[in-house]
């Protein structure tokens, strides 16, 4: 946790994490005896089951819930289904959980024999959407966008997170293959990637423009780098896909060489573990390995009231289960000891202006937040400029009645997007 | 094993240790140098009414939150500040009475009513002078106040006698140095300039404070003070009296920067304690009372949330009538 500093006259400066200079390797977890996989797809009990529990499965077996399911996920192991059930998020937004039970010994062939993996991007679209990091494919493939640019991310969006400078100062090499990679499957024709400008990168990259990005927090969220890189103010309520642009991190595009190099796929993520004292750890863990499992091999205790925090201090979300499964997109896990929680309140808003001070989108929050306590989304949106949020939480981090103004604004723009949905 | 629960809430997951009660508690200690320098000045009767002052504010708002029913917040330390404030803005003299219903005045009709901390348009410690100025005039006529003290300076207060007799006047009365260092009369926590200051500067660079305010109330209450005293010198008084007396440095540092009735975006700050230093100064070169003060950042607290709809557009956001 950072504190406010002693004096306080400019606004809070929060760096983002470099790794070591020579990094070491990240500890392997060994692949556990259960792993679960997360499905977005709903369980309908009127659809055609393509899988149930007691199946069998192989190492790299394309698993879908249903006949005409558009969504897919990858077992990493061979073994059998346990469970098949319904997982909700933080939001409430339901996907399925599948349990595998791992017996190697099930394994008959190498699973590159399942791919015929073409140099067109739907057919990586068909195959490798679980990567580590998880490749924007399904963008990509959706003739709709209409994609022209790619940013490929060296930094990490989140503050205490390493992962993908780790894997920008290991594997430069093979995210300049990915690039010809991309090139070779895709139709983009602009390429760029940032790179933080204290991370020493020691190869030339020719094959994409290069953006060095600033060390202090939030300037490695897309809006940012549009704005600071790419003269790019994305329109409130757009997405960088809206403009053709797709951000892609270092280790999707790492996967994708492997992929493309190996015809085969690869389930190991490289995670940043933090610990309760702070201390961090780097992890390779097989997709799917419940999070316990990483505790322990770091003897990391979560005890009662503890948070595991996945994603970043800033923007990631608290899950309820050291069951939680490692997933392609997951670059960080904290763990925080009760006495570190700040306290949340239910105070109003006393208009101490840090908030204003503090915002990179430059959004009257103070008014707005008193609009969504109120529950009056669309003139928050309209007036208040809801939609502009990029979604820092520095807002929240710096405000002195501790309202949960971030949660606020997540909301706001959920129900937002239901009601426009419901007109 | 036994299942545990894990503690599950939303992003972000640090704050940076800020509260209200750490903020009004800096803002409480920054006002003691002033505090304690009117103590020493104006002795026991002084601490009576600060006591007084403060707990009775603090008491109001408690009796208020329990007979709404509403979780009691005294512990934020927001009614604190306005009972020491008001009590700062007091002569030593003011008689136990004029306290309470000062109290209640700025705590319930000043804030409380309006839903509480962060609500009021008006700052509450100003609407509680302000009323009681109106009502009880002769309780807070400094001149008066004092009249059984024996001090070792001009026992005058240098706005009224300003105000009486012309600058000219009274030019040799009052040094410059007599009045940064509180050799004036006035109230007990205002009259102290160097101690304003210091603690001003301390709440300015600890962030309690936006520095934008405090900053273009004092160029304010400079400018328009040698606008006048360049056209009249013999009537009207020049900068430093007008600085360093009367609620000036109190309201440039404590009174005009109160969150709540004080705008945020830049441009309306510097608007804001510009013009609240104007309106002050026109009050009391051309005005009825004495020190405009009360009554100048009152009038700004009204125009507030007018002066702070000017504010940057926001990123990415659509103009349309552009």
């Amino acid at each position: 946790m950072i504190k406010r500093p002693f004096f306080a006259l400019t606004r809070p400066k929060l760096g983002y994490d470099i790794p070591e200079p020579d990094p070491k390797e990240p500890k392997l977890i060994p692949v556990p005896s259960n792993l679960i996989l997360l499905l977005h797809d709903l369980i309908d009990s009127a659809g055609e089951p393509l899988i149930k529990t007691g199946d069998k499965v192989e190492k790299g077996e394309k698993l879908y819930l249903y006949k005409d399911s558009e969504e897919y996920t990858v077992s990493p192991v061979a073994g059998t289904i346990k469970v098949i059930d319904t997982y909700s998020d933080d939001f409430g937004n339901t996907s399925t959980y599948l349990v595998i039970n791992t017996d190697p010994g099930l394994t008959a062939g190498t699973d590159a024999l399942r791919y015929e993996l073409k140099d067109t991007i739907t057919s990586a679209d068909e195959y490798l959407r679980t990567l580590p990091g998880a490749p924007p494919l399904k963008t990509l493939a959706d003739p709709g966008m209409k994609i022209n640019t790619i940013v490929i991310t060296c930094g990490d969006t989140d503050l205490l997170s390493t992962t993908h400078q780790y894997i920008a100062l290991r594997f430069m090499d093979e995210i300049k293959e990915g690039i010809q990679v991309l090139k070779r499957i895709t139709p983009v024709s602009r390429f760029c990637i940032t790179i933080p400008e204290n991370l020493t990168i020691k190869a030339d990259i020719t094959t994409a423009e290069v953006f060095r990005t600033s060390t202090i927090y939030p300037s490695n969220l897309p809006q940012m780098i549009l704005k600071d890189h790419l003269n790019i103010v994305l329109p409130a309520g757009k997405k960088p896909e809206d403009m053709g642009i797709c951000f892609m991190t270092a280790e999707a595009v790492v996967s994708l060489a492997r992929a493309y190099k190996t015809k085969t796929v690869c389930h190991e993520k490289v995670l940043t573990v933090i610990g309760k004292q702070g201390t961090p750890y780097r992890v390779t863990a097989t997709i799917g390995t419940p999070l316990r499992r990483i505790f322990n091999a770091f003897s990391i205790q979560a005890n009662e009231q503890d948070r595991i925090v996945i994603g970043g201090p800033m923007k990631g979300f608290a899950t309820y289960t050291i069951h939680h499964p490692v997933q392609p997109d997951m670059d960080t896990v904290i763990v925080q000891d009760k006495t570190n929680i700040a306290e949340l309140s239910g105070n109003p808003c006393v208009n101490c202006g840090k908030c204003i001070h503090v915002c990179p989108a430059q959004i009257p929050i103070n008014i707005l937040v008193r609009y969504l306590e109120a529950g009056l989304y669309e003139d928050a949106a309209d007036r208040y400029d809801l939609l502009s949020c990029i979604e820092c939480g520095l807002c929240a981090y710096v405000c002195t009645a501790r309202i949960p103004i971030y949660q606020y604004i997540r909301l706001g723009k959920h129900e937002l997007l239901k009601l426009r949905a419901d007109a | 094993m036994k299942p545990y629960k894990l503690t599950v809430s939303h992003a972000p997951f640090w704050h940076d240790g800020d509260s209200l009660f750490k903020t009004n508690l800096n803002i409480m200690m920054a006002a003691l140098p002033a505090v304690i320098f009117g103590l020493f000045q104006f002795r026991a009767p002084a601490l009576g009414v600060l006591a007084l002052s403060l707990s009775s504010a603090m008491a109001w708002e408690l009796i208020v939150t329990l007979a709404s029913g509403k979780k009691a917040s005294i512990g934020d330390l927001d009614s604190a500040v306005i009972g020491l404030f008001l009590g700062m803005m007091l002569p030593a003299t003011a008689p136990w009475w004029m306290v309470i219903i000062g109290t209640f005045l700025a705590v319930v009709l000043g804030k409380m009513i309006y839903g509480g901390i962060g609500a009021n348009p008006f700052n509450p410690v100003l609407l509680g002078i302000a009323i009681l100025t109106l009502s009880w005039a002769t309780h807070l006529d400094f001149d008066a106040a004092y009249i059984n003290y024996d001090f070792n300076f001009t026992a005058l207060a240098p706005l009224a006698a300003v105000k009486a007799k012309g600058a000219l006047a009274v030019s040799d009365l009052f040094s410059l140095n007599d009045l940064v260092m509180g050799k004036q009369v006035g109230a007990i926590g205002t009259t102290f300039g160097l101690g304003l200051i210091i603690g001003g500067v301390y709440l300015i660079l600890r962030g309690f404070v936006r520095w934008e305010i405090p900053v273009s109330f004092i160029i304010g209450i400079i400018f328009t003070s040698l606008c006048f005293n360049l056209a009249n010198p013999d009537k009207y008084a020049g900068p430093m009296i007008h600085l360093f007396s009367g609620y000036t440095l109190f309201g440039a540092f404590f009174l005009a920067p109160e969150n709540s009735s004080s705008p945020v975006n830049k441009i309306p700050m510097l608007i804001f304690g510009f013009c609240a230093a104007g309106m002050i100064i026109l009050m009391r070169n051309i005005g009825a009372y004495d020190d405009g003060t009360v009554l100048g950042i009152l009038l700004l607290n009204v125009v507030n949330p007018l002066i702070d709809a000017i504010r940057p557009k926001a990123l990415g956001k659509e103009v349309r009538n552009a």
